[in-house]
């Protein structure tokens, strides 16, 4: 925050300086023409105005250059930080459910069903954990991939995700509503990312609904900026714990009632806020959620 | 020679590695390399093996990338810089599944890239179709001159 003020005061100062110069060159334009005299005596603090903005100015970009810097020392650390979960945490895990499963098959027979029971916990925990992994590491490929800035059909994207969905699970019965036309702009891969995050939400917590209903469309936030929405008449949530919503791993629900490891919304806040745009929820217990969501 | 060099550094994965293999039936001889140097030393007959015969190539290489010493994608740049392993099949048997190593591997001639589960069955499945494939349904490329 500070950070943004002080650049944005030195942007001020570029400016006005850059500004003050050329109303001096203007007024020694105009003395020149009528009195040669005024020239030199005039055009030395316009020359000097000019030297000291551009100064500033200079001094700006050095900065905008270590902060370049800093920002790319720091990604390429995450780099390598995902590159060691993604290589060295999986490598226990394999070691605990490989062996475990060793001993089922070796020992199992000697082993009671109890001790049995135990060995089951200990290898679905394991791939609890794998998925974990994964599941972190898509999340900060999120932030680490490059931007593309396309046109995007919204209408298109959702529908083929609906349809997707719906071939995935030929047992459910959704209503799945998309409004016609909404375009954006924005990374495509990213922006499908979320709606299919936003989209599979409302999919599994309508898998209680006899008339399960999903409704994709636009309206505009407070601002006026175009929002696009998802909506269900799902589980919904409680909205006094409405601010956990967005962190990873954070689940407004047991595991037990509906599966998941809490990522997908954490997905989509990161790939709204890349693109400049906000994300929010509107929803009660068992009356629904809305997911609103700008990209600029 | 129908043998299979596993490059792996870790114990626990050698193990597991070898076990899915007999759970699959793959009864070729497995030689295991500790890591990228002691690869390299088995493929060209250099430093402990000078003595074998270094036209003797195994049938598939299984490459894992994060090793001591030279590093899998080190030992494939290698491998495909010999004229005697150019065609070695090499399959990358690693966690990785990081965009850069998939591009670097391929980019580096990996004839196929299999990322280990952390579910050991399912591991043992991958290990049998690998096998299924690499070893019996695939056409060896010709031996090289001598």
């Amino acid at each position: 925050m500070a950070d943004r003020r002080r650049r944005r005061l030195s942007h001020t100062a570029i400016h006005l300086t850059a500004a003050l110069g050329l109303v001096v060159v203007a007024v020694t334009s105009f003395a020149a023409y009528r009195h040669s005299t005024w020239l030199t005596a005039a055009l030395i603090p316009s020359i000097l105005l000019l030297i000291s903005s551009h100064a500033l100015l200079a001094r700006q970009i050095r900065r905008h250059e270590v902060i370049e810097r800093v920002l790319h020392d720091t990604n390429r650390e995450l780099e390598s930080f995902s590159y060691s979960v993604s290589h060295d945490l999986r490598a226990p895990l394999r070691s605990i459910d490989g062996f475990s499963q060793a001993l089922v098959e070796d020992a199992g027979p000697v082993l009671d069903a109890e001790s049995r029971g135990h060995l089951d916990r200990i290898r679905a925990a394991t791939q609890r954990m794998g998925r974990l992994i994964d599941d972190l590491l898509a999340l900060s490929k999120v932030t680490r991939a490059e931007m593309r800035n396309e046109r995007i059909d919204v209408s298109e994207i959702a529908t083929q995700i609906a349809g997707e969905l719906a071939r995935l699970s030929p047992n459910r019965s959704v209503e799945v509503t998309v409004a016609p036309g909404l375009v954006a702009t924005g990374d495509p891969h990213l922006v499908r990312l979320a709606l299919q995050n936003l989209i599979e939400n409302a999919w599994k917590f309508t898998g209680r609904r006899e008339q399960a209903a999903i409704e994709v469309g636009a309206t505009k936030d407070e601002d006026g900026m175009p929002a696009f929405y998802v909506r269900d008449n799902g589980a919904g949530y409680d909205p006094d714990f409405a601010a956990k919503l967005f962190g990873p791993f954070q689940r407004l629900h047991p595991a037990s009632e509906f599966p998941g490891s809490g990522i997908g919304l954490a997905t989509v806040q990161r790939i709204v806020h890349r693109h400049g745009g906000h994300v929010w929820g509107e929803g009660r217990i068992d009356e629904g959620a809305t997911f609103y969501f700008t990209l600029s | 020679m129908d043998e299979i060099l596993l490059v792996e550094d870790n114990p626990d994965d050698v193990e597991l590695t070898l076990r899915a293999f007999r759970k699959s039936k793959i009864a070729n001889e497995v030689v295991v390399a500790r890591d990228g140097v002691e690869a390299l030393d088995y493929l060209f007959a250099t430093g402990p093996h000078a003595g074998r015969d270094s036209n003797a190539l195994p049938q598939l290489v299984l490459l894992d990338l994060k090793l001591p010493r030279l590093d899998g994608l080190q030992v494939l740049e290698r491998i495909r810089g010999n004229p005697k392993t150019r065609l070695l099949p090499v399959v990358i048997l690693t966690s990785s599944t990081e965009q850069p190593d998939l591009l670097t591997g391929y980019s580096l001639g990996a004839n196929s890239y299999i990322r280990k589960p952390v579910d050991f069955q399912e591991f043992v499945v991958a290990v049998r179709r690998l096998g299924l494939y690499w070893l019996l349904l695939n056409q060896p490329p010709p031996h090289p001159p001598a």
